[in-house]
């Protein structure tokens, strides 16, 4: 299953990426696993509504396409991409914002606890319809090839969204005009219930790039410096004017689809077999048998990302909800005011 | 002054605004080199070439979708749904994305668009390329919804949904294509969306319509006048946001209300219309509101009695007018 173009050689310098790069990719990681773990852990404690869809044990497949991304390059994320946001630079007080609903939430409070974007630093807000933000990724990689643009946009999703026709049409019109976009596929094996074996009657789901004319590779999603080195590589193919990349990443969500979710329909053995192939504890031997990384720092790492957790969490704690009219807002421009059901405000 | 056809007034208007704004771009299914396959589109590859006149795979989810993704960086999407049949797989899109993007992300993303959808009836189409369901979108805040009746509006809705910052669902009605022309001033003009045209003054009740159903409100408030009935006609032009002042004056004037719509009658736009009227100035009415509309059945059908059994027209409005005055 992980790709023969994992690296062989065992000389320190084997994974061909600078100390920075390295050491960057691992503060994201763990900063993306210790987050989601405290908020699975909110959320249980009832401390705000809705539900939580964790990506432990997937973090190396966002974390590392994300990162080394340009400010101006675009993340058209799905429901389990906190990485993608993580990595690509919102800060923790926004990402607590949005799952609390919290006046200082960037979506001020609208759409979904999972649904952290930024305009500002191009993270686009998603839908909760899996996929589609696959087709509206594509219509901005669209956009930069007609205004001559370099920028490259990256689309994640789950294999089970592979299975919608839209996610198909897009594809297939990024194929035919060459956009500069890489599609990163997050085979956790599931979606929700169902198992991948009942998702598509191909083994690999990068095959489907074939269809549609461009490179597909399925590769070990839980190594973070392969997936870091393999989107890149995409990304800089994209950028040059090269086309679209399909990378499948296999991997696996340790829990539920959500936090209401017993994930009861998968057995034990695999739950344990993936576990072991930690994508955080594995970059994280890499590291210290490089001797980047010793427990000392490791530890200093951890604490810093506590603090920034608690204070992030003590700010929206803090922080009011928005005002209930203010669900009014951000329909239409401020062309168009809302026609207001006044007979009934009370 | 021109005289100019209704289609002419569309194409003409998107070679203006592409010359105007380079952000302006089309997309759709033989849009390009066939010139879409009304013409609407003739001559718009040739001028400012396939990266600006892009013909699509039979896509329509892309087609919305994209143009969605484009609009977010910045771009001015103009795609066309070549019948309004054909518009359900892009419904996601538009409902989910175009409608939600402004709302969903605190009014960080939006999507400015203008969705060509070509629809209706009258033409023989048969099942499958006459359907007008502008009540789908109706429905759904979040999306501008027009249908233009003359080349005049034609012209000046489409430049202002173009030059707006908002998507819009632009229904232009294929039976109006080439059927009507009119002089169209040379100098740049827009129709404001959200504003009712009344297009005729009268007293005795208000005829409500829009669309192609506006001509045949008109043909038939002219028959009214040989009776010594005076209508007036209103073309509603926007139907979301609709002209509820415009309305509801007109009515608080006629105190009769007779609303025409072409498409099925229930749940249709003229529902809505028919109950806000009743809201807001009930005490005004001296007669039950009445609507003429499509009949209730999946989509018009093609046998020629069949279409016209369908189809409002002008008798079938004067009967119901001389009824609702007779009332
Ligand atoms: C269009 C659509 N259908 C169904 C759902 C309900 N749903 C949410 S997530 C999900 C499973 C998605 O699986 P996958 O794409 O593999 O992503 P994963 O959750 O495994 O990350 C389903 C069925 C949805 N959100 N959107
Ligand atoms: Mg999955």
């Amino acid at each position: 299953m992980p790709s023969k173009s994992a690296t062989k050689k065992a000389k320190p310098d084997k994974p061909g990426l600078s100390e920075e790069i390295l050491l960057g990719l691992y503060i994201n990681i763990v900063k993306t696993r210790t987050t989601d773990e405290r908020l699975r852990k909110l959320f249980r404690q009832g401390r705000f509504a809705g539900t939580y869809f964790s990506a432990v044990g997937q973090e190396a497949t966002t974390v590392g396409p994300t990162y080394g991304l340009r400010k101006d390059d675009i993340i058209a994320p799905s429901h389990r991409e906190i990485g993608a946001a993580i990595t690509k630079g919102i800060p923790l007080e926004k990402i607590f914002a949005q799952v609390y609903a919290r006046s200082n939430s960037p979506d001020k409070g609208k759409s979904h606890p999972c649904h952290y974007g930024d305009r500002e630093l191009g993270v686009i807000h998603p839908s909760s319809t899996v996929a589609s933000q696959a087709v509206i990724g594509t219509g901005c990689a669209m956009g930069f090839q007609i205004q001559k643009k370099d920028n490259v946009v990256l689309a994640f999703f789950g294999e089970g969204g592979t299975s919608r026709g839209g996610w198909h049409e897009a594809l297939n019109f990024a194929g035919i005009h060459k956009l500069p976009i890489v599609y990163i596929c997050q085979n956790n094996l599931w979606a929700e219930s169902v198992p991948s074996t009942k998702q598509a009657g191909i083994e690999n789901f990068s095959d489907r790039a074939k269809a549609y004319g461009f490179p597909g590779e399925t590769i070990d999603g839980n190594d973070l410096v392969l997936v870091h080195k393999r989107a890149y590589e995409a990304v800089r193919r994209a950028r040059a004017g090269e086309g679209p990349t399909l990378i499948e990443c296999r991997t696996y969500r340790w829990y539920g689809h959500s936090e209401i979710d017993p994930a009861d329909y998968r057995s034990p053995d695999e739950i344990e077999y993936w576990k072991k192939q930690d994508p955080v504890v594995r970059h994280e031997k890499l590291l210290m048998d490089l001797g980047i990384l010793t427990v000392e720092k490791r530890a200093a790492m951890v604490e810093d990302i506590d603090q920034e957790i608690d204070a992030a969490i003590k700010i929206c704690e803090a922080a009011k909800y928005v005002e209930p009219e203010e669900a009014y807002n951000d329909v239409y421009s401020e062309a168009f005011p809302v026609r207001r059901n006044d007979n009934i405000d009370v | 002054m021109k005289k100019t056809s209704y289609i002419e007034a569309i194409t003409e208007t998107l070679f203006e605004e592409m010359e105007r704004d380079e952000r302006v771009f089309l997309i759709g299914e033989d849009i390009g080199v066939y010139g879409g396959v009304f013409k609407a589109t003739k001559g718009l590859l040739d001028r400012f070439g396939p990266e600006r006149v892009i013909d699509s795979p039979i896509s329509e989810v892309y087609i919305a979708g994209g143009s969605v993704g484009a609009a977010m960086v910045g771009m001015k999407p103009v795609p066309e749904i070549q019948f309004a049949d054909f518009i359900t797989p892009a419904m996601d899109q538009l409902i989910q994305q175009a409608a939600k993007m402004r709302y969903r992300t605190g009014g960080q993303w939006t999507c400015p668009m203008t969705v060509r959808v070509c629809c209706g009836g009258d033409v023989g189409g048969g099942l499958y390329h006459s359907q007008i369901n502008e009540q789908w979108f109706f429905s759904q805040p979040g999306l501008i919804v027009v249908m233009p009746a003359t080349p005049y509006d034609a012209k000046g809705l489409l430049r202002s949904a173009i030059r707006g910052d908002d998507p819009v669902i632009y229904f232009e009605h294929k039976r109006l294509y080439r059927w009507i022309k009119e002089d169209l001033p040379e100098e740049d003009f827009t129709v404001p969306i959200g504003k009712a045209a009344v297009r005729k003054e009268g007293s005795d009740l208000t005829i409500l319509s829009y669309g192609l159903m506006y001509h045949r409100s008109l043909q038939a408030a002219e028959s009214l006048d040989k009776k010594g009935i005076s209508a007036e006609v209103i073309d509603l032009r926007t139907l979301r946001p609709w002209d509820m002042e415009t309305i509801m004056e007109s009515v608080k004037k006629t105190s009769r209300a007779l609303l025409v719509q072409e498409g099925s009658k229930t749940g249709g736009v003229m529902a809505e219309i028919s109950a806000t009227i009743t809201e807001e100035v009930f005490d005004y009415l001296d007669a039950p509101i009445t609507r003429v509309c499509g009949i209730d059945v999946p989509a018009i059908p093609f046998a020629p009695p069949m279409e016209h059994f369908f189809l409002p027209n002008a008798d079938k409005i004067v009967t119901a007018a001389t009824r609702l005055m007779e009332y």
